[in-house]
């Protein structure tokens, strides 16, 4: 210890850091204990031969295709509002800026009535589709209009975050040197901002994977696994309910660990990186 | 805190850190203290079906503050499910009410579920009413049920009405509502009346009670099977069934009795009248508030009725050797399941 007492310096950094490690350490324990507590107490055999149940299998089924829809339409409409927030002198910017976040904030199953009212049989949208004998709710398209309403602020969020931090400068650059519009948009822009995008586009992936109050209020039927897991929780107690909660668990736990491998792959901003402010998504 | 807002060693007090840190340490302080205050409050935890809610909270529960200044704490949960979760140990409440005399049987009670629950009684009856939303574009065609133009199956049958029940495979009431229709079927010599509902999972028709009374009363649906003590609650309109069918009435136990539905997880479970218990599980922890609470409840049956039960006698299922000393006097038979 005496060496360090010699230099202020180096001790003043290092019991920064053993305070914010045992306060990090802390917040860990909630975190981290309750999905190792699972892991530990599972059957692993019994929990294999829950999730071969067809109707397990069936909601894994429902959960994978209507998150996959909902992300790929979050991300053809999301990324353009980002840019869109990012660059453009919008009139009322921080309003509709405001407006994205909102959803984050409604509880999940308000945000269910919210969309239960308005895409309904006899809500204002609902009610011409269900004229035409084309339900909005109950099936598929509710629960992918569920999970787009509680996930897309992530990756608007992240878009948003994500142009902001390009040099608007590179994107003249990129302009005077003859590009267009377009061209900067698809070689400049989104590839600087795609590292961060892209974290946004699986958090909002894994945040669809698990809503659950809006859906049940939205589109109770086919059930997803979040749904699932409920209904054998009321149904079977904790027997029935924990091999379900450990597939959702490993469900997120693979898209994570996805995203923080696919990012070190994920194209030009690596080469790029030097120049703009980009720097800031690698570690 | 002294450490972390002043202390050398950390961070050299620019007035800044200073300032965010005393303000971290008063607002955890706050935050902290009403918490500790309410744990040493002796207040009777009160886990019961999900039905209940509106009566539990707005009726049973600040009446029974007011009587005795006892605080309560009450937590709605589905029927099956609560029983489940003090099976599993994930609740330790002081009173358990069932919408199910059975609950209690195969979830709770025996040495295989650990004898959680050794004694229950039977605290008031109910019954299923076809309750519906005032503002349905067919609200007209109720009108006609109401004035004996139109029958209620008939009016079922109307293109375009939707129509809601509960699941059957976690609510007692989703088998309830299959055994009315049966029964209806049989009573009004008409066997299409069960086939109204299609498969017992028909996934138009079937969702959890709160969900169905949301949609019920966002006008996403037109009817639905309900209790009546919920639609009363819930100031919804309803149509009274016959006792032959509703499950309220105790005197057609028998017929009741040969309805039968197996549900998913292999349970084969009869038709009975729809009866709620209450019983003091092993796990209660403030015993006497518990006893307070039983005998609060089991001598309010003009509030009951108030809220759309019938009363009922309050029949003890069990080991009628293990109910408390103090509740012995409510106690007027056994009761047979």
């Amino acid at each position: 210890m005496t060496p360090y007492l010699n230099r202020p310096a180096n001790r003043h950094v290092n019991s920064l850091l053993w305070i914010f490690g045992f306060l990090g350490l802390l917040l860990l324990l909630d975190l981290v204990l309750p999905i190792a507590n699972l892991f530990f107490t599972s059957n692993w055999t019994a929990a294999s031969a829950a999730l071969r149940q067809p109707e397990a299998l069936q909601a894994l089924k429902v959960s994978l295709r209507s998150s996959g829809i909902a992300i790929l339409t979050m991300t053809l409409l999301g990324v353009p509002l980002g840019y869109l927030l990012a660059r453009a002198k919008l009139p009322f910017q921080r309003f509709w800026i405001a407006l994205v976040f909102l959803p984050m904030v409604v509880p999940d199953l308000a945000g269910g009535i919210l969309l239960l009212r308005l895409f309904g049989p006899y809500g204002p949208i609902g009610h011409p589709f269900d004229a035409r004998n084309i339900a909005l709710t109950n099936n598929l398209f509710g629960i992918v209009l569920v999970q787009m309403f509680v996930s897309a602020p992530f990756v608007v969020a992240s878009s948003l975050a994500g142009f902001s931090s390009v040099d608007s400068e590179l994107e003249s650059a990129a302009g005077t040197l003859g590009d267009s519009a377009w061209q900067v948009f698809c070689r400049v822009s989104l590839p600087l901002a795609w590292p961060g995008i892209f974290i946004g586009i699986i958090l909002a992936w894994i945040r669809a994977l698990g809503e659950f109050g809006a859906t049940l209020v939205m589109a109770y039927n086919p059930h997803t696994l979040p749904v699932f897991l409920w209904v054998k929780f009321e149904s079977e107690g904790l027997a029935g309910a924990q091999p379900i909660a450990l597939c959702l668990v490993l469900l997120a736990v693979i898209a994570a660990g996805a995203a923080m491998n696919l990012n070190r792959f994920t194209g030009a901003a690596d080469v790029l990186a030097p120049v703009g402010k980009a720097t800031k998504w690698e570690n | 805190m002294r450490m972390m807002t002043s202390g050398r060693g950390f961070v050299d007090g620019t007035p800044l850190c200073r300032c965010v840190g005393r303000a971290l340490a008063v607002l955890l302080v706050l935050l902290l203290v009403p918490k500790v205050g309410a744990s040493t409050d002796a207040a009777v935890s009160v886990l019961y079906a999900g039905s209940l809610a509106a009566v539990m909270e707005n009726g049973v529960g600040p009446a029974f503050v007011r009587a005795t200044a006892i605080s309560y704490q009450g937590e709605a949960q589905g029927s099956l499910g609560g029983a489940r979760m003090i099976h599993d140990h994930l609740r330790s409440p002081d009173v358990y009410i069932s919408a199910d005399p059975l609950v209690n049987q195969k979830v709770l009670m025996g040495p295989e579920n650990g004898n959680l629950v050794r004694w229950y009684m039977t605290v008031a009856a109910s019954q299923l009413v076809l309750g519906y939303n005032p503002t349905s574009k067919f609200a007209a065609k109720f009108g006609d049920v109401r004035a004996g133009k139109l029958s209620w199956y008939e009016l079922l049958e109307t293109p375009g009405l939707r129509f809601g029940r509960g699941d059957p495979s976690i609510d007692p009431k989703g088998y309830r509502t299959l055994f009315l229709f049966d029964l209806a079927g049989k009573f009004y010599h008409r066997p299409e009346i069960p086939r109204l509902l299609g498969e017992p999972l028909n996934p138009a028709q079937v969702f959890p009670e709160v969900v169905l009374l949301a949609r019920l009363e966002s006008g996403e649906f037109d009817a639905g099977i309900f209790y009546k003590h919920e639609a009363v609650a819930h100031k919804l309109p309803f149509l009274t069934l016959p006792p032959e069918i509703n499950l309220g009435d105790p005197r057609f136990a028998a017929s009741y009795a040969q309805e039968s539905y197996d549900t998913k997880t292999g349970e084969h479970v009869i038709g009975a009248p729809i009866l709620f218990t209450i019983t003091i599980p092993e796990t209660v922890h403030r015993r006497a508030a518990a006893l307070a609470f039983v005998k609060f409840l089991l001598s309010s049956d003009q509030l009951l009725t108030g809220f759309g039960f019938s009363t009922a006698a309050h029949k003890v299922g069990g080991d009628a050797a293990q109910v408390p000393q103090e509740l012995c006097d409510f106690n007027t038979g056994a009761f047979q399941p």
